[in-house]
């Protein structure tokens, strides 16, 4: 939905079809498979996705075939390397966990791209370049790289480049590392593209992507007493113009705005956001619930939206006291919080995102379900990424869950729901109307009707 | 039939669980106190899960301590008003579990739980069932309960700006409510759902080596040997070896505002190790 402007009186601008899947087809899911993080670059022309084995996979779009007009650019496997290894803190007795936590892309500067991928622990910032000519007629050494002696040249030839297949090589540049005690959530590129911030449960560093051996703490909130934790933070952003301001979002559903200029520690906010509690609506679960799980600024600057367990909110930044927008993601959960604590289903991290024009927006759910919704029209429409809608070009159908009296046909009550079927991350091409979506092991990219 | 006091199989205690939560969800009839209690529960087998893990997720455990707290305030202040037992219906000497061990909860469900098995839909009954199949935990234990599983997870090393730690032998209640408690109850009783994160940092190295006087400590050690690796001139600090940066040993968080005494203290200490831990890796 969104993005395209005019007509539609039906409310549907138009419509989502599938394009493409990748990944195994098995049931039996590998753990080292599974899709921990999904993100285009600013171009949309690289999709990058991490996964638990701490392998990173970049996806490149086909140019246009001018011969095939109908079929938009596919994306297919451009680079595949092994960004983070699983590895062992002797000094603690711990392994630590090689899963990608979050991918950023630093804008393109010049042939290469560059990119930050983490884990728990370690940042690492890969350079991925092509290399499409070798050099020949080298007079040191033999065509297959074997020295020559060198009393036998008795000529001297200028090497020339040559074309060779493409190949594509990955190579990590830094490796920001021993900064974090507690667990990485995530990352963010300045719009200065020379900082970037990484943030666990209590602090939030500052680095210079060419300093590996030292960063600023600039927020920690670390209590003195470790007994009076209540609050951890759980995601961080800088702001896409100003690179002095970020945010970041807590356990108990508030979000913090800093401005690095007021001084060095951003221990006390700018701004604050919290919205009231409804009494109505309290539970045992309440601040479970409200716990924020991703924040994203909006392309323009001016919103920021974040995901909660069951809904996610887009706030005015000179707004504090309440977000604008509150968007119902599967509310029908709400009577079901006590089973799902249970099971630890709620504490999923559902991300969400922006599309380009920041007039749509869109979550993941559970049983491979993910929700839209249009910020202008305010429809909203649930998609399925299955196996079975994944014929080419196939539109989706929109699809509904029951939440109570009759069944109708073509809805799913709330009981059939798998909660193995998650999908927590999903990414939006930063331009057109493409949709990168994560089911497991498997990425789906959709991409709108064309008429 | 399982006699009262017998201890139950996990398995079947998770089976019970997921019965009984759903019928949290589906019931709207059931009594207030118990959903409470239910809840509680659920905090508490949850929490000593986590103790059994090498590296509990943070996030979690202060959500779920939050509920703890949460609920353990709001039954204080229902006791407070009235002094009659909350969970009324219940009588403590059949269902209430006493004896709190140091090493946690053990969970020991009292008889009658085959009887849900066959149960109907009658909500009494239902209830009756729910009852009997709870494990009903008196506020100290909770406390204590939370105390202990935590105080066991001894695992993350910070050492960024010293902090202060509260000195092993305070036993000044922190909480207003725990003045209510009974005072002889154990020390640990007293720290209550504060002293959940107590435990999420060692006891810091690097105040410890603060409080005694380092060369008394290393006075018979001799790191000669170490020191000597990269030729640097015994009289300065020694400094941890150049590994490549993946090094997998090297993860001593770096200090930013750590005087530079602890940074030679703390380097001191791990390059020790590092080297001992290359010699047994063979690395």
């Amino acid at each position: 939905m969104a993005g395209v402007a005019g007509g539609g009186g039906n409310g549907n601008d138009f419509q989502w079809c599938f394009s493409q899947v990748k990944g195994a087809i098995d049931e039996d899911v590998a753990e080292a498979d599974i899709i921990s993080t999904v993100e285009f670059n600013y171009s949309g022309d690289l999709l990058a996705t991490g996964d638990k084995g701490g392998r990173v996979v970049i996806f490149q779009r086909e140019q246009e075939n001018k011969s095939r007009p109908l079929s938009r650019g596919e994306y297919n496997v451009y680079s595949t390397f092994q960004s983070h290894e699983p590895e062992f803190d002797y000094l603690k007795s711990l392994e630590i966990e090689e899963k990608i936590n979050k991918i950023r892309w630093l804008p393109q500067q010049n042939a290469a791209h560059f990119l930050l991928s983490t884990n728990d622990k370690t940042i690492k910032l890969w350079k991925i370049s092509e290399r499409d000519k070798r050099a020949e007629g080298y007079n040191l050494k033999d065509e297959d790289g074997r020295l020559r002696d060198p009393f036998r040249i008795t000529a001297l030839r200028v090497p020339i480049l040559k074309p060779m297949d493409l190949m594509v090589e990955a190579s990590p540049r830094r490796i920001f590392a021993n900064a974090h005690t507690y667990h990485i959530n995530s990352i963010s590129v300045n719009s200065d593209h020379e900082t970037y911030l990484s943030a666990d449960d209590l602090r939030i560093n500052l680095w210079h992507l060419e300093i590996t051996d030292r960063s600023f703490n600039i927020v920690d909130i670390k209590p003195a007493n470790m007994e009076e934790l209540t609050e951890v933070i759980t995601a961080a952003e800088f702001h896409p113009h100003h690179c002095n301001v970020f945010v970041y979002s807590s356990s108990k559903g508030t979000i913090r705005l800093c401005d690095m200029r007021s001084s060095a520690l951003c221990d006390r906010h700018s701004k604050f956001f919290e919205e009231p509690e409804d009494p109505s609506s309290r539970s045992f679960f309440s601040e479970i619930i409200s716990s924020i799980s991703d924040v994203k600024f909006s392309h323009s600057g001016r919103y920021m939206m974040t995901r909660d367990y069951l809904s996610v909110k887009v706030w005015d930044l000179n707004m504090e006291n309440r977000p604008v927008e509150t968007y119902q993601v599967h509310e029908y959960l709400r009577s079901k919080l006590c089973s799902l604590y249970e099971n630890d289903c709620i504490f999923d991290k559902f991300e969400c995102c922006w599309n380009g024009s920041d007039s749509a927006i869109m979550t993941g759910s559970y049983n491979n379900f993910f929700r839209m919704f249009d910020r202008n029209t305010r429809r909203d429409i649930t998609l399925e990424a299955s196996r079975e809608s994944s014929k080419p070009r196939a539109i989706l159908k929109p699809r509904k869950v029951c939440t109570g009296g009759k069944r109708k046909k073509d809805e799913i009550s709330v009981d059939s729901l798998d909660f193995n079927k998650k999908i927590l991350h999903t990414a939006w091409h930063p331009m057109e109307n493409i949709i990168a979506v994560a089911a497991t092991n498997n990425l789906y990219i959709f991409q709108d009707k064309i008429n | 039939m399982l006699g009262r006091g017998l201890k139950r199989k996990l398995s079947d205690y998770e089976e019970n669980m997921a019965g009984l939560s759903s019928a949290f969800d589906s019931s709207r009839n059931l009594p207030y106190p118990l959903k409470r209690q239910l809840v509680l529960n659920m905090c508490l087998t949850k929490l000593q899960t986590y103790k059994m893990l090498v590296e509990p997720n943070l996030h979690r455990s202060v959500l779920i301590a939050n509920t703890v707290r949460q609920i353990q305030e709001e039954m204080r202040q229902e006791s407070n008003q009235q002094p009659v037992n909350v969970c009324a219906g219940i009588t403590p000497s059949t269902h209430s579990y006493t004896g709190m061990e140091s090493s946690g909860i053990s969970l020991q469900l009292p008889s009658g739980i085959s009887q849900q098995e066959s149960n109907c839909c009658d909500l009494r009954s239902a209830e009756d069932q729910i009852e009997n199949s709870l494990l009903i935990v008196s506020d100290d234990d909770m406390s204590s309960a939370i105390s202990s599983i935590l105080k066991d997870l001894d695992f993350v090393e910070d050492i960024s700006p010293p902090t202060c730690l509260v000195p092993t032998g305070d036993d000044q209640p922190k909480f207003p409510e725990n003045a209510g408690l009974k005072l002889e109850d154990d020390r640990q009783d007293l720290k209550g759902a504060e002293c959940v994160f107590g435990s999420f940092e060692i006891s810091n190295s690097t105040s410890y080596l603060k409080d005694l006087a380092i060369d008394d400590i290393f006075e018979d050690i001799d790191t000669s040997m170490y020191d000597s690796d990269f030729c640097c001139p015994p009289l300065t600090p020694p400094r941890p070896p150049p590994l490549a940066t993946e090094e997998p040993l090297k993860t001593f968080p770096s200090c930013n505002s750590s005087s530079a005494n602890n940074i030679q203290i703390c380097r001191t200490d791990l390059s020790e190790l590092d080297h001992i831990m290359e010699i047994l890796v063979g690395s």
